[in-house]
């Protein structure tokens, strides 16, 4: 748990003996985890660093268990923790130490129910793997954009439940703009069947985007309609020396035009990024032998395949690298010549988090701001840490084009995980602070969780987390839907 | 009520003020003249914290509010009730453009600002606010918020809740939320921003909005096109993705029916292909890259010309009139756009504004004209409307020479066949225009008992004494 927070009050009903055999009549013994070696890996977060508790792990198989367990959950008032891949950053499937209840995991509904090729759509249950779907989506010839670092692990219920981010946002949007129908277990076990496969539909409020983000405290994502894109044909990616972060944000907004509004990928990482990779990680080289201090990696992306004799995606982006040379934002740059050459361009981007983690201790910050205020962001915001701890080594990454800044330092080098614990928040506080003050937020990504949720009370105005709580009041009233997360009541 | 008025008058100024009988009255309509309320004023406060101010006056008095933008609505969503115990808040002096940001693509500004002055602004900077449709010169950008309005750019950007980045509400307790976040990502809690857009001011008021942009476009080809079937046109539309390397803006399609009361009523149209034809798609491709001199460089128009040829050997494609200037391209849209005042000035008719998935379009086409058919032999459907949305205008008009009392007997049965076949393609009985008052009833007959049931717990949660247009969308 993170040092500071304080156990919410939520609800501490046991499962009884009756309720367990109720749960054993509902999703037989092939769904319920009893014993503690099987219940261990749902119960704390992949990272290693929450563990909780829960009573039984009930995995049902089918939205109608589902109902039924959230049904008799709610007659006698247990908690119910649910869970996707658990996968999350943010501690927001994990159950708190005190929670009495159930953990209440989707893994067993993993059935891809429907393709629609031509109306451009999937229907799938909640536990399919994100990479599932990616793949079943591609033998369509066809494109479901999500992608992140979990995806082999990760499923589609969670994606949704923290509208998850990753690397095609700026094109295709987060998850929740991926999305067309759900189906949703409320908190009092009625199914809400929202499953329309419509592109428009405007019939009073939009309760599909309440529950998508809302990390499953409003009630537990069953099913979804998916959106889907016609597959790339034609892909261009490219490893860019840049000037600085202003010339990245210069880049990115004339690289709209020159790519026919192309852009799939924008990715900012500083030369410390590049540096822990190439260290640490095996297998990986330089792509461009530039002695800068940021790059950008940058990907065009078309569904129409290349034909003889016209200009493809490579030929534009040449040219269009050429003209941001003249300009003096481009120092250098080399565009991928083969699929390999792409892979490894990518490979290291998403190298990072690893590398960091063989580096030593670190902090980081998944937050945003404003694309034009990304470069000031920067610069202030290492000055404020290193205003607290001058030898700390910042290491900032981001998908620009979002304004998603993962903002990260390493450790002073030899300084151990205690000492640099000292100097946490103080460094949080003045990071989270220089967010407010240029109007950003503090979870881009991730979301709240257990973690963020006295960060998000601090920053967050009383209008809108009464606004929230009442939300939650009136949908969950007995506050059994993953109590404690997001908001305290 | 006095006192009420006069406190009232303190907060909004005598400007801000509307009590006599005359000028209040255009408030009081709806712009088809289908709906006249009464309200005790028309209260048009030029800030935020006026709104905050007059919103928690009227708690304090147990006054009603109606929120009101361009009214502009087809649903009678900012028109009061007839009982004149409401106030109309209108936002339109709330007029201003407060920042255009065209590196970040954003743009701030008041609820008050319409449309196309939003659209004419971005130009300026040589950007695109891409939500386009028929109001735009007078309909406000904070009602196509709360209404999530629709229109001819939706194929490729979207509804109105996908062109905001934040929003400013004024609650039913009179505070403000400032969500002004000009952010791209924020997954902070529950996304409110996108419960207040789509719930036509029932929830709270917005009074501010950041918006995104996109580049402008700078090569455009638009082409008329017959096509043998409904499905032809949605596999024409799902090749032409990746033809037009995902640059397809719009693809409307349009029955005969349509065709031949435009030609008839609307002076200057002119068939742009020489035969008859039973029905056809309008399809437009855009990029922002500027079509360059030289040999080798195809620009959008080429590209889409062979791909027309391609789909007419396939047989997707019966003939094709490719746009060659703008004037012809104008003249393309304009049989499209004079689809509703055509139907006027042939008579009386009913309009649904449905939508199915893409692919179960054809199929519902089929059935429902059939099922037109069936009530009134001699009705005439007029179906038109964006197939890559799957949203049809789905309407109906009498038969020749039938007068309004007439044809409105079959209104219901008419209605109703629809929406059940509608419903049955697990479609939408309102794609792009609310529900309002006009269809409140119909949506409580066609949601299911815990859709309906989580809407008024939430309206009740955030409006607890019901003072926020009243009796809209949901019954509490």
């Amino acid at each position: 748990m993170p040092d500071t927070v304080i156990t919410p009050a939520i609800p501490t009903v046991p499962v009884t003996p009756a309720v367990l055999e109720a749960l054993r009549g509902i999703v037989g013994e092939r769904g319920l985890i009893l014993d503690e070696p099987g219940k261990e890996p749902y119960v704390r977060d992949w990272r290693g660093s929450l563990i909780g508790t829960a009573a039984v792990v009930v995995r049902p198989a089918n939205t109608d268990e589902v109902s039924k367990v959230v049904r008799l959950c709610h007659e006698h008032g247990i908690a119910i923790v649910p869970q996707g891949g658990n996968t999350g950053l943010m501690g927001g499937a994990t159950p708190w130490p005190t929670h009495s209840g159930i953990l209440l995991s989707l893994t067993r509904m993993n059935h891809v129910l429907e393709v629609d090729p031509v109306g451009y759509s999937m229907t799938v249950e909640a536990g399919c793997i994100l990479q599932t779907l990616q793949e079943t989506a591609a033998s369509h010839d066809r494109f479901f954009p999500l992608s992140l670092g979990a995806q082999g692990s990760c499923v589609i219920g969670g994606n949704l439940s923290t509208n998850a981010g990753g690397v095609q946002v700026l094109r295709y949007g987060n998850a929740r703009n991926l999305v067309l129908g759900l189906e949703v277990v409320l908190p009092n076990g009625d199914v809400w069947d929202g499953l329309r496969s419509l592109k428009k539909d405007n019939t009073g409020y939009d309760l599909k985007h309440l529950f998508m983000g809302a990390e499953g405290t409003l009630g537990i994502i069953t099913k979804a309609v998916l959106k889907l894109w016609p597959a790339p044909k034609d892909v261009a990616t490219a490893w860019l020396a840049i000037r600085d972060p202003q010339a990245a944000i210069e880049i990115l907004s004339e690289a709209h035009a020159a790519s026919e509004d192309n852009v799939g990928s924008c990715e900012l990482m500083s030369r410390a990024c590049t540096d822990m990779v190439l260290r640490h990680i095996p297998g990986t080289q330089d792509p461009l032998k530039a002695d800068t201090p940021w790059f950008l990696m940058l990907e065009w992306s078309s569904s129409r395949p290349r034909q003889d004799g016209a200009e493809g995606m490579a030929e534009k982006m040449e040219q269009f690298l050429a003209d941001q040379m003249e300009a003096g934002r481009v120092l250098d740059a080399v565009i991928a010549q083969n699929e390999a050459q792409a892979r490894n361009m990518w490979f290291i981007r998403e190298s990072v988090a690893p590398a960091s983690r063989a580096e030593g201790p670190g902090l980081s910050y998944d937050v945003s701001v404003a694309i034009s205020k990304v470069p000031a962001f920067i610069a202030q915001g290492i000055t404020a840490a290193t205003d607290i701890l001058p030898s700390i080594r910042p290491y900032p990454l981001g998908h620009i084009g979002d304004g998603n800044i993962h903002f990260s330092f390493m450790g002073p080098v030899g300084m151990d995980r205690e000492t640099l614990r000292q100097y946490t928040p103080a460094i949080t506080r003045a990071v989270n602070d220089l967010v407010r003050d240029m109007a950003g937020s503090i979870s881009a990504e991730h979301g709240i969780g257990i973690e963020k949720i006295d960060e998000l009370a601090h920053y967050r105005s009383k209008v809108e987390l009464d606004t929230m709580r009442a939300i939650k009041r009136a949908l969950d009233p007995k506050n059994i839907m993953n109590p404690g997360k997001i908001l305290r009541l | 009520m006095t006192d009420f008025i006069d406190r009232l008058r303190a907060i909004v100024g005598e400007r801000g003020l509307v009590t006599d009988e005359p000028g209040k009255l255009p408030y009081l309509s709806d712009w088809r003249e289908n709906y006249l309320g009464a309200a005790l004023a028309i209260v048009r406060p030029a800030s935020t914290e006026e709104v905050a101010a007059v919103v928690r006056l009227c708690l304090e008095h147990g006054v009603a509010v109606v929120p009101q933008g361009g009214n502009t609505g087809m649903m009678g969503g900012g028109t009061p009730h007839r009982d004149g115990r409401e106030i109309v808040l209108s936002l339109n002096r709330m007029n201003r453009i407060l920042e255009v940001d065209p590196i970040g693509y954003t743009m701030t500004v008041e609820a008050g600002v319409v449309l196309k002055t939003i659209q004419d602004t971005a130009a300026q900077h040589d950007r695109l606010f891409p939500l386009s449709l028929g109001a735009e010169g007078s309909c406000t950008i904070g009602g196509n918020l709360s209404t999530n309005a629709g229109g001819v750019q939706v194929l490729k950007f979207g509804n109105a809740r996908q062109l905001v980045l934040g929003i400013e509400v004024v609650t039913p307790q009179g505070k403000v939320w400032n969500g002004l976040r000009a952010l791209k990502k924020d997954n902070t809690g529950y996304d409110l921003r996108d419960l207040y857009l789509g719930a036509e001011g029932t929830l709270g008021i917005i009074t501010r909005a950041v918006l995104k942009l996109w580049p402008k476009p700078k090569d455009v080809a638009t082409s008329w096109i017959a096509v043998p079937s409904p499905e032809a046109a949605v596999a024409l539309l799902s090749s032409a993705n990746a033809a037009s390397e995902d640059n397809v803006t719009s693809c409307e399609l349009m029955g005969r029916q349509g065709i031949d009361f435009v030609l008839r009523h609307v002076p200057g149209a002119t068939d742009p292909l020489a035969e008859r034809h039973d029905w056809y798609v309008l399809l437009e491709w855009s990029s922002t890259r500027p079509r360059r001199s030289g040999a080798n460089d195809t620009g959008l128009s080429e590209k889409m010309e062979a791909y027309l040829g391609e789909a007419l050997e396939q047989g997707l494609v019966l003939d094709a009139a490719p746009a060659q200037n703008e004037a012809q391209a104008r003249a393309f849209w304009a049989m499209r756009e004079n689809h509703s005042e055509a139907q006027k000035k042939e008579g009386p008719s009913i309009k649904h504004d449905i939508s199915v998935s893409v692919s179960k379009l054809p199929a519902f086409i089929e059935d429902g004209l059939a099922a037109m058919k069936r009530v009134l032999p001699d009705c005439r459907p007029v179906p038109f409307g964006h197939v890559g949305d799957g949203n049809l205008h789905f309407n109906c008009q009498s038969p020749p020479g039938w007068d309004k009392p007439r044809f409105m007997a079959y209104a219901e049965p008419i209605s109703h066949a629809v929406y059940d076949i509608v419903v049955g393609y697990g479609g939408s009985i309102s794609a792009e225009h609310g529900i309002g008052q006009v269809k409140v009833d119909e949506l409580a007959h066609y949601r299911s008992q815990v859709e309906l049931d989580t809407m008024r717990t939430i309206k009740r949660a955030l409006d607890p004494r019901n003072l926020m247009n009243p009796g809209k969308v949901v019954r509490v």
